[in-house]
């Protein structure tokens, strides 16, 4: 055991243990949120499909792995364990290359996954490729035995997990030049060629595929976007740290004894992991969290989460007001944090993943069917590989509301063919029966609710006229109401606040308090109508404090006054300015 | 021989019995499980998707795979042609048939009716013979290739898209050219000379934007836009002769709609139709219907080439009066020698009830068919449209109510000898547009349309994709995806002219 926990295996122990640490406490949500955009499916088909595309089985193994991304610690799990058998697959490879060096000198490279995360784990799965290949390729001795491998290992490693077999072929390359034999750089070269020219032979004979493509495979990367210069930094780190040791391979030690070095490396490794976990976060990490919630449906915890800690970002901020709408407590926080307008409520004209699926999850909370629909399909299409679970269950959800059953089996069967969704789908399956759809609670609650009024409003560049039509049509539907009544106060657009506020009046409703505050604030500002005022109950508490504040206004320091009364409409609506509306 | 060695030898000799016996117990096997045993008759027609009961197919169509749905632990099919040869297969839930088979078998009934018996097994091991249907194989043949857009039905964005063409005779696919070729452009409007594969046209926009018109291994890109046009070329279809294109050029404009029975619409703010002279690239004044009180859309010349149709509506301010344009048929003269289109406007079809799109005469110029639906002229997203037919020689409708369904039918091509169209239609599922066949007789009536073969009869039940604008080609599109590539990517648009 002591000799097992010395060395190598201790620097080995803590990279697990750090990688671990960092992913699950800074990216698990980020991760949970990246598992949205994979759907695997138990067809023979998928299998099939995937596997006739360069680099598909990468990506199989990826979408295998990635869908278990939903359990705790699943993510950090496999990513320390994928790292680290990287590490241990290349400390094996350079120990085949005859060099003597410390596990650290393997963890180098690997440490870029944390500087870099990436956003889908097959970029991992293929360096896992490419390393095994040339680990295979470094077990045989003898010379020509080995160049014949080599050849032969190229084309699985490209068909199967496409550009692994660029990382093999720099590592065979590398592993020639450290046995210094004397056809080491013809078969470099040979090697080399070899692996730039399988993806053209496979252009030009079996597949039609863009240059991107044909060398780094369709999934490594979002194909719209640039691939990222980490990948770079990533690929080519294997083999010039086998380089670097090949150069420094006769190097003394800094310390003689073998102990001393090892417990300065772990030291290294420790402050360098320490300053990782601790300051290295997903900036977005929030949004991430409260997206993971939404999908769980779990408002509450975001309504308490956003209590405890200020809202970092615009994505974040939509989420709050989101779980405040659903927790029922919209008017009473809306003045509690800062709003920063209609960005606020929804993204306007949203193009981003996260912006879409809010976009959605916005229109599915006011009950407009149609839009929530619409930014579902879109976030679908968006998606890299053309698929997004959650919002494939939200196009279901809308289809039955629209009474559009073929096409919601259509995205039923594909989700019952998945493991973590299918159960979800089996539950909606007998839902596609018309009389069974229609008693179902809340399928009849947003039926009642859907719009009947046509207009062609987007629900993201014009949130305000979108909501009125909703609320026209149908007054009670209280979400799109509180949403249309927090962006009026937002806007400090009191008169058309009033004339909602009839609605609610006519209703015989309590009037939140916020509501109340706003009603003062017009009636002592915008029009002195007392009998109008006197129409409203007013709660005496609310109209106290504000007369409270008409009286020391003037007189209490701005810091006092915010203290005392920046919770409340008036102050909102005296001292803050009001946001910047969107060119719409 | 010593003991162990006779041991090792019985040894080695059972195993290779065994595995001789392997193959045939198997087949024994999986023969004795599949085949129907005492089944129970029963009159109804069995449940199976893509339903091809009772459809007319050509004799050269590709095999007819299908699902058996419903629970059954397997399933078994007797193809059994008039003229004799018949075969079975069977599966679990699904037939997938030989396709050397299948193709004897209608080249043998060419004609004739093809019985298929359909037997099921419940998973208590009862086998059911369901009524027998036929398929009615028809020997006029079919194009034999079907290029097609396959895009997700979304319209406001698009991702992966790409033109490719499909062998009707097998089950092959190739991709014409895809976008993730060419930075994930737009390509749209694949259009061909008289079905002719080697005169081919259509766009790109966004990056690499420009028409691609293809003439044998000729590319040309081209910038359509002019001072004088209001667009880029937009819908086209080719003159007869090769020399022209009529399109239009339009500012289109989309909205979504906030209730549940509409999904989005597509208007124009502005439309007309001009002509397109490819050899002299230019497009020509004397043959174009550039007016600001009428919107003019969807051209399409008669098959000899001396009549320009095209679709027409009285320009309403939009899109406020989204619902209330209304676009009839119109044809006009067009004198092919000089490029001029005459003045004499006829009314093929009015625009009284109804909305007319896509206008398209069989080539042997005896029926015109189009697309009707309420208003409007992009009828993909409304569920009300339907093909419609009338003979040009008496100018009656034809009843096309065997062809249509509940939902949307909307664009359609015909094949060189007239007898086959395929037909866009969402009938599946309301959302995802499928290319359906449908053989038309002499007199114009319409057979029972069929979808599209697929190896796997689950394919479109995962596909992510809709067929857009499927077109019948005689044919195989020679032209190299990587040629396409390159004329994209390097060569600069020529600017046409307008004269």
């Amino acid at each position: 055991m002591k000799r097992l926990l010395t060395g190598d295996r201790l620097l080995f122990l803590f990279y697990l243990t750090g990688c671990f640490l960092f992913f699950e406490l800074n990216y698990r949500y980020w991760y949970r949120f990246m598992e949205q955009y994979n759907l695997f499916l138990f067809r023979e088909d998928f299998f099939m499909e995937l596997l006739g595309q360069p680099g598909g089985f990468n990506e199989y193994i990826t979408a295998f792995i990635t869908q278990f991304f939903l359990l705790p610690f699943f993510a950090a799990g496999s990513l320390a364990v994928l790292s680290g058998i990287i590490v241990c697959f290349f400390h094996l490879f350079l120990q085949h290359c005859g060099v003597k060096v410390s596990v650290i000198a393997a963890i180098a490279p690997v440490f870029l996954f944390w500087i870099y995360p990436v956003e889908s784990i097959a970029s991992i799965v293929a360096a896992l490729f490419g390393i095994s290949a040339a680990l295979g390729y470094s077990y045989v001795k003898k010379p020509v035995v080995r160049y014949v491998l080599g050849f032969i290992l190229l084309l699985p490693a490209y068909l199967l997990a496409a550009p692994a077999h660029l990382l093999a072929v720099a590592l065979m390359i590398v592993y020639e030049v450290f046995r210094e034999g004397k056809a080491r750089f013809m078969t470099a070269a040979g090697l080399l060629l070899w692996a730039l020219v399988i993806p053209l032979l496979a252009m030009r004979t079996v597949y039609v595929l863009s240059i991107r493509e044909a060398f780094l495979s369709k999934h490594l990367y979002h194909p719209e976007y640039p691939i990222p210069v980490s990948f770079g930094y990533i690929w080519c780190s294997f083999p010039l740290v086998a380089l670097l040791i090949y150069t420094f391979r006769r190097q003394k030690k800094v310390f003689n004894k073998e102990w001393m070095n090892a417990a300065a490396l772990l030291l290294l490794l420790v402050i360098i992991m320490g300053g990782f976990i601790l300051y290295k976060q997903h900036p977005l990490e929030q949004a991430y969290r409260y997206d993971w919630y939404a999908r769980q449906q779990q408002w509450e915890k975001i309504a308490e989460h956003a209590g405890k800690h200020p809202v970092k970002d615009k994505d974040a901020l939509v989420y709050t007001n989101l779980a405040y709408a659903y927790t029922g407590r919209f008017n009473e926080a809306l003045m509690r944090i800062p709003q920063i307008g209609e960005e606020g409520f929804v993204s306007y004209a949203p193009k981003t993943r996260l912006g879409l699926i809010e976009a959605s999850e916005v229109a599915w909370l006011v009950n407009h069917t149609n839009a929530a629909q619409r930014f579902a399909f879109v976030g679908v299409l968006s998606a890299e590989r053309c698929v997004q679970p959650r919002l494939m269950k939200r196009l279901i959800e809308t289809y039955l509301v629209n009474k559009e059953y073929q096409i919601a089996g259509k995205y039923i069967k594909i989700l019952e063919r998945t493991l973590f969704y299918s159960h979800w789908a089996k539950e909606q399956r007998p839902l596609l029966n018309p009389e069974k759809a229609a008693s179902t609670d809340w399928i009849a609650q947003r039926r009642e609710l859907n719009p009947v009024t046509d207009n062609n409003y987007d629900l993201t560049k014009a949130l305000p006229n979108a909501l009125a039509f909703l609320i026209d049509d149908h007054p009670e539907n209280k979400k799109a109401f509180e949403y249309g009544m927090g962006y009026l106060l937002i806007y400090k657009d009191l008169k058309a606040f009033m004339h909602y506020m009839n609605l609610l009046k006519e209703k015989g409703e309590p009037i939140p308090t916020l509501y109340q505050e706003a009603i003062c604030v017009y009636y002592s500002a915008v029009e002195s109508n007392p009998e109008a005022f006197r129409s409203y109950a007013i709660d005496p508490k609310v109209y106290e404090r504000f007369q409270s504040y008409l009286s020391q206004v003037q007189r209490l320091s701005s810091t006092l006054l915010s203290r005392q009364y920046g919770d409340t409409y008036y102050y909102y609506a005296q001292f803050v300015q009001s946001p910047k509306r969107q060119n719409r | 021989m010593n003991n162990k060695t006779k041991k090792k030898a019985a040894r080695i000799a059972l195993i290779c019995t065994l595995a001789a016996c392997l193959p045939g117990l198997g087949f024994i096997l999986f023969s004795c499980g599949n085949k129907p045993d005492h089944a129970v008759a029963v009159s109804e027609l069995p449940h199976i998707f893509p339903d091809y009961t009772g459809v007319t197919i050509p004799v050269n169509i590709a095999p007819l795979n299908f699902r058996v749905e419903g629970e059954v632990k397997s399933c078994y099919a007797v193809f059994a042609g008039k003229n004799g040869n018949s075969f079975s297969c069977s599966g679990k839930n699904n037939i997938r048939i030989k396709p050397g088979e299948w193709k004897k078998l209608l080249a043998d009934n060419a004609g004739q009716p093809v019985s298929v018996t359909v037997f099921t097994r419940s998973y208590d091991g009862k086998w059911t013979r369901w009524q027998p249907f036929n398929l009615y194989v028809n020997s006029d043949p079919i194009d034999n290739h079907l290029v097609y857009r396959l895009i997700e039905p979304g319209y406001e964005k698009w991702h992966i898209t790409g033109i490719y063409q499909r062998d009707l005779e097998t089950f092959m696919e190739k991709p014409l050219i895809k976008n993730d070729m060419t930075d994930y452009n737009c390509i749209n409007c694949h259009s061909f000379c008289g079905g002719d594969p080697k005169q081919m046209m259509f766009h790109m926009r966004a990056t690499h934007g420009g028409t691609y018109i293809i003439n044998g291994e000729n590319i040309q890109k081209l910038n359509t836009q002019t001072e004088q046009t209001i667009s880029h070329l937009t819908y086209p279809y080719w003159h007869p002769s090769g020399k022209y294109l009529a399109t239009s050029v339009n500012d289109i404009k989309q909205f979504f709609h906030a209730v549940k029975e509409l999904k989005m619409e597509v208007f124009d703010l502005e439309s007309d139709v001009v002509v397109y002279d490819i050899e002299n690239k230019a497009i020509l004044s004397a043959a174009s219907l550039i007016t600001k009180d009428t919107f003019e859309t969807f051209p399409a010349f008669s098959p000899d080439g001396k009549s320009l149709y095209y679709c027409s509506a009285p320009a309403l301010p939009m899109p406020k009066q989204y619902d209330s344009i209304r676009y009839a048929i119109l044809r006009v003269d067009f004198n092919d020698a000089h490029g001029r289109i005459g003045t004499q406007v006829d009314t093929v079809i009015p625009n009284t009830k109804y909305s007319a799109s896509f206008p398209r005469i069989s080539p042997d110029g005896r029926f015109l068919m189009y697309t009707e639906t309420g208003y409007g002229q992009f009828p993909i997203w409304h569920k009300d449209a339907e093909i419609r037919m009338i003979d040009l020689t008496n100018k009656q409708p034809i009843d096309m109510s065997a062809l249509n369904s509940d939902d949307t039918e909307s664009y359609h091509s015909w094949s060189t000898n007239s007898r086959w169209v395929v037909v866009s239609s969402r009938r599946d599922n309301g959302v995802y547009t499928l290319p359906y066949f449908v053989h038309i007789d002499e007199q114009g009536n319409p057979s029972k349309p069929f979808v599209l073969p697929q190896e796997h009869p689950d394919t479109y039940d995962y596909s992510l994709y809709s067929y857009n604008l499927p077109e019948l080609v005689n044919g195989e599109v020679t032209i190299n995806p990587y040629a396409i590539q390159h004329v994209a990517r390097n060569i600069p648009t020529e600017q046409v002219i307008f004269r």
